[in-house]
């Protein structure tokens, strides 16, 4: 390791007498790397190995089977994995979301760079759900404006993504604008929307800015990988299509 | 003891006067003193090295082979002090499924003697911190959030004095604002204060109260942002405070090819280290005593 010198000399002449020591006479730093030449300490391994032997039997545990490769580049404007993320998360999210008010949430929409690793064709384990989301974000439910659901919809069209929405909402861009449909009803500007979203858009991760300052915003207190994990083990197997819910007018 | 008093020409005085009820023998025989500092910081629940396959980082880190480094150190030079500058929690399975209590078991073991809190540390909440404290047996040292109104009150000290072979050493612990980078939920009533206004008055109370030989602070705030000039930082920190001896740094995930050497406030050099992440290496820093009165004018060398 190259070692650089610095003295630094401290004039001291009149002050000789008004210190006390000890003195600080030298420092030195460097930064030690932990590699394999290292052996390591046995006791620390031994204590290790029951938490591990538990979280890797957890995590290797199989909740569901997916006939095909779930990724969120299959489509143009929608994904496999983002259409499967976004509809598991309304059933599960409305479920609670109405049982506790009493009205319906209109759409999910999340991030595309929030979907962080696909899934292969075959078993689904725990392991799965935590590549897929390995955040600790809760689902929130944000009142919107109609104004803000017409940024969201700029926001989709100009970022021109695969951005994760739930099936309630049909955006399709035209020659001439745009046409929105959300549970199969024309776009109202007359009325405001339930949208949900994750606790890290609802603060403009992402730059959604349109989710905040919502005219209301309920936590469902759920984080979004226990509701992944939860629709996977309630669903023996995975059924996802593209349906054309984001699309451009051909 | 003290030893900055020469820096501090307004303080001659009192100095003199703090000088007269020494016995003479003080200055009668010279003893070389060492004391070792190891530290480690944004260690992020990774509890067992990376993968043979691992992209960036194969078959690097583990804490059980940070155990034996630290153990073979420890045997060297027994005046050791292991310390950690936070954002112990999340980035495996281990914190998911234990909330930390396993990073906590093991610094325990690894006899961690002091930790500051990073902004990560509260990704269970305040209460899921507080949760795992019982694991914990070391102290968490904090002097800028006030837990006043929070369940960790009393559970946080701002700083510690540790004695090592005769000489005090004062750690005091620094967080970075959470407003915008940790959901209020978690931290609650959690209040942030100014770092550079509590490290003035940590470093004052560690060297003029205290009387500390050496004043470490831990710092979360971060290495330095250079696209956010204005950012409290930990190099921001240095060139604005004075009798610091050595900030050990976090929450950048910085890797520096050597341990910086910096000017504070008064144009003094003071040192300042990050090791990366992950539990990849292990900041080591030496510092060595002298008794001898004569050492003094021979001034300080750092070697990084």
């Amino acid at each position: 390791m190259k070692k650089f010198i610095i003295h630094i000399f401290i004039i001291s002449s009149l002050l000789s007498c008004k210190n006390k020591p000890p003195f600080l006479t030298k420092i030195e730093g460097k930064q030690l790397p932990i590699t394999e030449g290292i052996k390591s300490k046995q006791e620390i391994e031994d204590f290790i190995k029951p938490f591990k032997e538990s979280v890797d039997k957890e995590m290797n545990t199989v909740l569901s089977y997916t006939p095909h490769n779930l990724v969120r580049t299959d489509g143009e404007l929608e994904s496999s994995l983002g259409n499967l993320m976004a509809d598991l998360c309304y059933l599960k999210g409305n479920a609670i979301f109405n049982s506790r008010t009493g009205k319906n949430i209109d759409f999910a929409m999340f991030n595309y760079g929030g979907i962080r690793a696909g899934i292969t064709q075959g078993n689904i384990t725990t392991q799965n759900a935590f590549n897929l989301m390995p955040f600790e974000n809760s689902l929130v439910v944000l009142e919107l404006s109609s104004k803000k659901i017409e940024e969201l919809v700029y926001y989709l069209i100009t970022e021109n993504k695969a951005h994760p929405l739930s099936k309630q909402f049909n955006l399709v861009i035209t020659k001439d604008g745009y046409n929105l449909k959300i549970n199969n009803k024309p776009f109202d500007k007359n009325k405001t929307y339930f949208v949900l979203t994750s606790d890290y858009l609802q603060t403009g991760g992402d730059n959604m800015n349109f989710f905040k300052n919502s005219i209301s915003s309920y936590n469902l207190d759920y984080k979004i990988r226990n509701t992944i994990i939860d629709y996977f083990k309630e669903n023996d197997t995975i059924k996802v299509t593209l349906d054309g819910r984001f699309m451009k007018e051909k | 003891m003290k030893r900055r008093n020469f820096i501090k020409k307004t303080s001659a005085a009192t100095a003199l006067l703090t000088l007269g009820g020494l016995p003479l023998q003080s200055f009668a025989t010279s003893e070389k003193k060492h004391i070792t500092i190891l530290h480690t910081n944004d260690v992020h629940s990774h509890i067992e090295p990376f993968e043979n396959s691992h992209y960036k980082y194969p078959n690097l880190g583990g804490i059980a082979r940070r155990a034996t480094l630290i153990d073979g150190i420890r045997k060297e030079n027994p005046h050791t002090l292991l310390l950690d500058a936070g954002d112990i929690f999340q980035g495996t399975p281990f914190f998911n499924f234990y909330g930390g209590e396993l990073e906590f078991k093991l610094m325990s073991m690894l006899q961690y003697d002091a930790a500051t809190i990073g902004n990560h540390d509260f990704d269970n909440g305040i209460d899921g911190l507080y949760a795992q404290l019982p694991h914990a047996k070391f102290d968490f040292l904090s002097a800028n959030y006030d837990f006043k109104n929070t369940v960790l009150d009393t559970h946080v000290k701002p700083y510690k004095v540790f004695v090592k072979n005769d000489i005090k050493i004062g750690v005091f612990g620094l967080g970075i604002e959470l407003k915008g980078l940790v959901d209020p939920r978690m931290y609650k009533e959690t209040v942030y204060n100014n770092p550079v206004e509590t490290a003035r008055e940590m470093s004052r109370i560690l060297n003029e109260e205290e009387h500390c030989d050496l004043v470490i602070c831990l710092s979360h705030l971060g290495y330095h942002y250079k696209k956010e000039e204005n950012k409290i930082s930990d190099l921001e920190l240095a060139s604005k405070t004075k009798d610091i001896d050595l900030i050990i740094g976090g929450h950048t995930h910085t890797f520096l090819p050597k341990p910086t050497v910096t000017k504070n406030i008064v144009g003094e050099n003071v040192l300042v280290n990050q090791v990366g992440c992950y539990g990849l290496n292990l900041g080591r820093i030496d510092f060595y005593f002298d008794t001898d009165k004569n050492i003094e004018s021979k001034g300080k060398s750092i070697i990084v």
